[in-house]
Parts: structure tokens; sequence; C-alpha cells
């Protein structure tokens, strides 16, 4: 076979997905960037016009774009963190228990299982200030929380369900992590005499760094494009307290049709997540 | 004998690369093949049916009875073939906007009084004034039938647009068992008797759990209902000044938070408020018919309908109807079709009204048959004096603002005139700026 054939055919394999990615993600994220340089209503009876930069300086002039950048900063910050001690702790109990790992395994994927509307259903009904099931139980011993009816409160409350949303997720990847570390390490720690928690210190946490930056960089992309979860508990409030970016662009491009400043948003969040994202792989590296 | 297959056998390479030229050209095939299916449209030549696409977002049970009618209709009309197609209200506006845009606009469609302005500017309905008389051999529509707010409610600069299917007004839910057991016989009608339920709950149990005389439930409506009640309006006739922080919607919204302040209602929730109603634990609420096959599958709730109480100085309420449109440009079979079609959806909508909806047609609300639905009825009562959302293009961003302003002042977080004063100088701001950018005709580009 020649060279020629081969490189054709092997653009024949990879085709289905190539024609996907470009089509339906390349293209469109070239064209994305195009438009956040142009003023475009799509309702609007005037033409789409060169903009220049002014759909970005009225972002970083906007009120509202700051606000749901806190909110999503705000998310991250709550939501990776915890996530991973969370999914950690779990993995590295479920390694250690010697029978029906599989059942629990189970049962903490189940939960992600689910679609975010459903999802978003149930606990908005948990929530409820005055109606709720979490309030009704927490009034027996004299206690209401405001879940998501106060501004301090509602983020946290976001944060909460998304944990039981996503951490068996997380929780998964880790455990099969763990379960790549060879025991005889362990062996050879215990007969030095390295106690449980130098253990875990000095031999699974190192093993287990790639994999740990593996879900805080996917966690960390996630969290800053969180929409779903607030947007069916708390459609962004109360008081546009947990209205977060994605929900922000999303209204401005499909309810306010306002194209090109939907997109020049879009592109402002791909370089903070891109910012951020290669950050810690930097930090990851030069720990290794 | 040589059969000519055996000689590429003693020839290795120039099979194998006729096997990939061959492989080349069934792909090519595959792809035109494929394309062509594409690209075929249903056919509209003069013997066949002429198919109408019919788009829309009842995805409830409301869509059901539609592909009722819908299926009636066909079988009626063997000349046109209705296609139907529904989605959630949010994805169906964006789906139809592109559409629209890239000239794929289905030929009926369904656009809310409230979303009419947006379309109407980007030239995307049919102005249906011609149609309505029926020149032969269309089917007129008797305008008369028809409730003078609402039919005008469909009009975009005095050019009628669209054709009101129906009309689902903010009505007033009771829990029947709650006010009888608090000896209240009748629904309220004032604002005495509706804050006499208020304090008669206030602060009252039952097995062990709070009971409400009322919740706000959807801000935006119940608040748009309320300060029409006290004489407000939200913008100016012209749709260029937002009146938001005008004295009567001050005064509304005062008294709403008042009623929180007070402990007569509870903290605010938003829609989330609702399942209270559904828990039978709260005894009146205002919200829309599309709630009510949520209730009828609750046989153990003793629930009522009955018109808003007049809060204010005079009874008002909010409402919106769906309306039915054609894309721009039909002509011939196809715009005689869809007409046809709509005019039938019209003379049908006594039957729409079993998904929850209020027919506009007068005389469909006078049979004895929308007599016996209950709360459709009820809240039919309230169609002489409703009012429509805004109706200007610059709706989104207007809500935006008034959903935040009542939620500051509901809370408490700001006093209504403050919370109402910074929504108006933020919708003004959108007002200039859609002026400036939006302006029929186009600008010129640049030099």
């Amino acid at each position: 076979m020649t060279s020629r054939t081969r490189r054709f055919s092997s653009l024949l394999f990879l085709a289905p997905h190539l024609i996907l990615f470009v089509g339906f993600l390349i293209l469109p994220l070239i064209f994305g960037l195009g438009l956040s340089f142009y003023r475009w209503e799509m309702l609007s009876p005037a033409p789409p016009a060169p903009a220049g930069l002014a759909n970005y300086t009225e972002a970083l002039n906007d009120e509202y774009f700051w606000r749901a950048l806190r909110a999503t900063l705000y998310f991250a910050v709550l939501a990776v963190p915890c996530t991973l001690a969370l999914a950690l702790g779990i993995a590295v109990c479920l390694n250690n228990i010697p029978r029906r790992q599989g059942f629990y395994r189970a049962a903490f994927l189940l939960p992600t299982m689910m679609s975010v509307s459903v999802v978003g259903i149930l606990w908005r009904w948990f929530y409820s200030n005055d109606f709720g099931l979490f309030n009704a139980w927490l009034g027996r011993i004299g206690i209401t929380i405001p879940w998501i009816s106060d501004p301090r409160f509602a983020m946290p409350s976001i944060v909460l369900m998304t944990l039981w949303w996503t951490v068996g997720g997380s929780m998964l990847v880790l455990l099969a992590g763990l379960q790549q570390i060879p025991e005889s390490y362990y062996e050879a720690a215990s007969l030095d005499g390295a106690g449980r928690w130098a253990q875990f210190r000095y031999i699974t946490l190192p093993l287990l760094r790639p994999v740990l930056l593996f879900v805080v960089v996917t966690g960390l992309i996630g969290a800053f494009q969180v929409f779903g979860q607030t947007f069916m508990v708390t459609r962004g409030g109360p008081e546009l307290s947990t209205r977060v970016l994605v929900q922000y662009i999303y209204e401005t491009a499909f309810n306010h049709y306002r194209m090109g400043y939907g997109a020049a948003m879009s592109w402002l969040l791909f370089l903070i997540i891109a910012v951020f994202a290669a950050i810690q792989f930097r930090l990851g590296r030069s720990q290794r | 004998m040589k059969t000519s297959h055996e000689r590429p056998q003693t020839q290795g390479p120039p099979r194998s690369e006729f096997r990939m030229r061959l492989l080349r050209v069934i792909l090519l095939l595959a792809l035109l093949a494929g394309g062509f299916f594409l690209l075929q449209r249903p056919g509209t030549t003069a013997s066949e049916a002429v198919t109408l696409r019919f788009w829309n977002g009842f995805t409830g049970p409301d869509g059901r009875t539609m592909l009722k009618i819908i299926r009636e209709f066909n079988q009626q009309n063997p000349d046109i073939r209705v296609l139907m197609q529904r989605m959630d209200w949010g994805t169906y506006y964006n789906k139809l906007f592109v559409a629209s845009l890239g000239g794929r606009a289905p030929e009926v469609f369904v656009v809310h009084a409230s979303s009419l302005p947006r379309f109407a500017r980007a030239n995307l309905l049919e102005p249906l004034g011609p149609l309505i008389a029926g020149p032969a051999p269309l089917p007129p529509l008797p305008v008369n039938d028809f409730d003078p707010n609402v039919w005008r409610a469909m009009e975009i600069n005095h050019v009628q647009m669209a054709v009101p299917l129906d009309i689902h007004p903010l009505g007033m839910f009771t829990n029947e068992r709650l006010l009888r057991e608090g000896g209240f016989t009748q629904p309220p009608t004032n604002r005495e008797e509706f804050l006499a339920v208020l304090r008669h709950f206030r602060n009252r149990n039952a097995d062990g759990a709070p009971v409400w005389g009322f919740v706000f439930t959807t801000f935006r409506t119940n608040l748009m209902a309320i300060m029409a009640q006290f004489g407000g309006r939200l913008v100016s006739e012209d749709g260029q000044r937002c009146l938001l922080d005008s004295e009567p919607n001050i005064a509304a919204l005062e008294f709403c938070a008042g009623l929180i302040r007070e402990g007569l209602t509870p903290r605010p929730e938003n829609f989330n408020a609702w399942i209270g109603f559904r828990q039978g634990r709260v005894a009146l609420t205002f919200e829309g018919l599309f709630l009510l096959s949520d209730l009828e599958k609750q046989p153990e709730l003793d629930f009522g309908g009955a018109p808003l109480p007049v809060l204010g100085k005079q009874a008002a309420t909010w409402a919106d109807s769906h309306g039915l449109c054609l894309s721009p440009g039909l002509a011939g079979r196809k715009r005689e079709a869809a007409w046809r079609f709509i005019t039938f959806l019209s003379d049908h909508s006594l039957q729409w009204a079993r998904a929850g909806q209020i027919p506009v047609r007068i005389s469909l609300r006078e049979t004895p048959e929308f007599a016996a639905m209950r709360i459709q009825s009820a809240f039919a009562r309230q169609i002489p004096y409703v009012r429509y959302s805004p109706r200007v293009p610059f709706i989104f961003e207007f809500f935006t603002e008034f959903d935040l302003a009542v939620e500051r002042a509901l809370r408490g977080t700001l006093p209504a005139r403050e919370a109402l004063e910074i929504a108006t100088r933020r919708i003004n701001k959108a007002i200039e700026r859609d002026r400036r950018e939006n302006a029929a005709p186009a600008r010129s580009p640049a030099p």
C-alpha cells in the first residue's frame, strides 16, 4: 500500500468522528469567535455589522457579567475541592472494604445517571423553605434553613446538590486509580513500620497524582460551565445570586437574541477556563 | 476458458487498487444518495395533498389534545396534510427564529401575544387582513365572535398578525377544604376578604406543619396582575418609555412586600411555592390554567377556581394568548390550505379548552359544555379586564429587570420604590440601545 492510500484510508477511518468534530465543534467555535466582533441581533431589522471590540468592552463594563463571573467562581471554589475530598474519601473507604464493593460503588454512582432536570426538580422540592422535605425534618428539632430562598445559602445549597449528583463519577475514577497501586508497596511500607496515615500520605497520594490532576482539571472545567443545576433549582435567584456565567450567556444569546455579545462572553469564559487549566497542568507537572 | 477475473489474480497490486477505487465509488454513491434523500421535499403538485407544517410548544397533555384535532382536520380535508411538531417553548422559539431567518419557517406556527412584536419587527409574520374577510373560496373568520381586547392583542401597528386561539388568564386557585374549615363560604373577592383569609391562617398549623392563607408563586405574573389592579402601567402607550417606577406600581409592590413583612404570607420562593398548594397547606394562590392538569391528578385535593380578588382599586388580571400565525409569502394552494387550517382550529377551540385553555370565541364559551368546565369558566369571567404583558420588542430585557426588582422588594432587600427606580433606569437604557441599534430601516454600512 502506498503512503498516499494509507493516508487516505486512515482519514477514512477517522472520518466519522472528524466530520462531526470539525463540523459541530471547530467550525462553530471559529464562527463564534468571528461573531464576537460583530453586532448581531437576530431579530433586528438591522443586518449584522462589524463592531470591533465593542462586545468585549461592553462585557468588561457590564455589572451583570461580573456578578455572574463571581457566582461562577464561588461555585467552582466550593464545588471542586469538596467533590475531590469527598470522592477521595469514599474511594479510599470502598477500596478497603473486602466485600460488596460492587454494590456500594453502584450505589454511589447511581445519582450521576439521572438527568439534571430530574435531579433539579427533586432537590427543588427538598429545598423548598416552607413546603420542602429538609425543612420538614429539621422543623422537628426546631431549625429551618432558607436553603434556596436566601442569597447567602443558595450557592452552598446548589453545591451540596451537585456533590450528591456528581461525586460518584469522580469517585469511580479515583477508585480505578487506587486499584492500580500495587499492593506490594503497602506491604513493604508496613514492614518498615509506616502507619495508615503515612501510607496514605507517602504512597497513595503521590501515585494517585495523575488521576487527581485529571479529576481536578475536568472538575474545574465542569464547574465553570455549571448551568443545569442552578437553572433548574433557582433560575439564577434569589436576586441573581446563583445566576452563573453560562446562564447569563444563554439568556443574552437565546432570550435577548444578542448573538455577538453572547459570543464575546463565551470567548471570555473560554479564556478563563484555559488559563485555569494551564495553571493546573503546570502545577501538576512541576510537582512530579 | 480464460476468464477475465483470473488475470488480476496474477497481478496483486492492480487488484487492490481496483478495490480501493470501487470502495471510493461506493462511498461517493452512498453520500450522493444520502444527499438526495435529504434534498427531497414533499411534493406539491396539483394532484397531491398540500403538506402544512404546524409548529408549537404544546408538549404537555395539551399536545395530545391538539393532535386529536389535527387528525380530525386531516380526515375532513383529504387534500391537506398537516404535520405537527412540538418542542418545549424555550427550544421552540429558538428553532422557529432560526428556521424563519433561514427561510425554512413552518407554514403555520404559534406565537404568544407577548412575543408577537419581536416577530413582526423581524418580518417573520404574514399580515392576515386580506384573509380574514375570506375571499372565495376561503372561509371567513367571524371577527365579531372574538372579544375585542383579545383580538387587538394580536395587532401590531393596527395590522392583524395572528388569530388568537385561546386565552389563559391568571386566576385564583382555592383550597375549598381549608376555606370551609376557616369558616369562609365564598372565595374572597376584595382586599378586606382576602386579608381576612390571610389573617385567619397566620401562625396556624395542621398536623404539625404550618398552613398559609396565601403564597406568592410566579412573581412576574402575580405582580403584573396586582400592579394593574392598582392602576399601574408598565410601559408608555408608544412603548418608548418604562413606567415601572410610577406611584401605582410602587404602591402595589409595597402592598405585597407588606404582606410578607407582617407574616401573612411566607418568604417568597417564586414558583417553588406552588408545591405548598398541592400539599394542601395553602388556601389561596394566583396561578395559570396550565397547572390544572397537575391538580386533577390529585383527587384528594378539594380545589376550586375563582377570579382574582380586587386588591387595588379596579378588577384586573394578567393574561396571555396563543396566536396562530402564517409564514410570510405563502401563495396559491398553500396559502389557502393554511388559512382553512387556522379557521378550523379556531372553530374547534372548545375541544382545545379540554386541555385547560379558554376559547376566545364568545359563542363557544356560551355552550353548556364550556359552562361545565368549572375552573376554566370561573377564570373566563375575567376576560373583559385582562391585561397582556407589555407588547414591546425589548420584552426579554424588560422581564429580567422586572423580576429582579420584584424579588428585591418582596424579600425586603430594597424598598419597593428604590427597586423599581433601578429597574426603570436599566430598562430605559435597554430601550435606548434597542432604538439605536435596531431602528428600521437598516443603517448603511460605515464607509
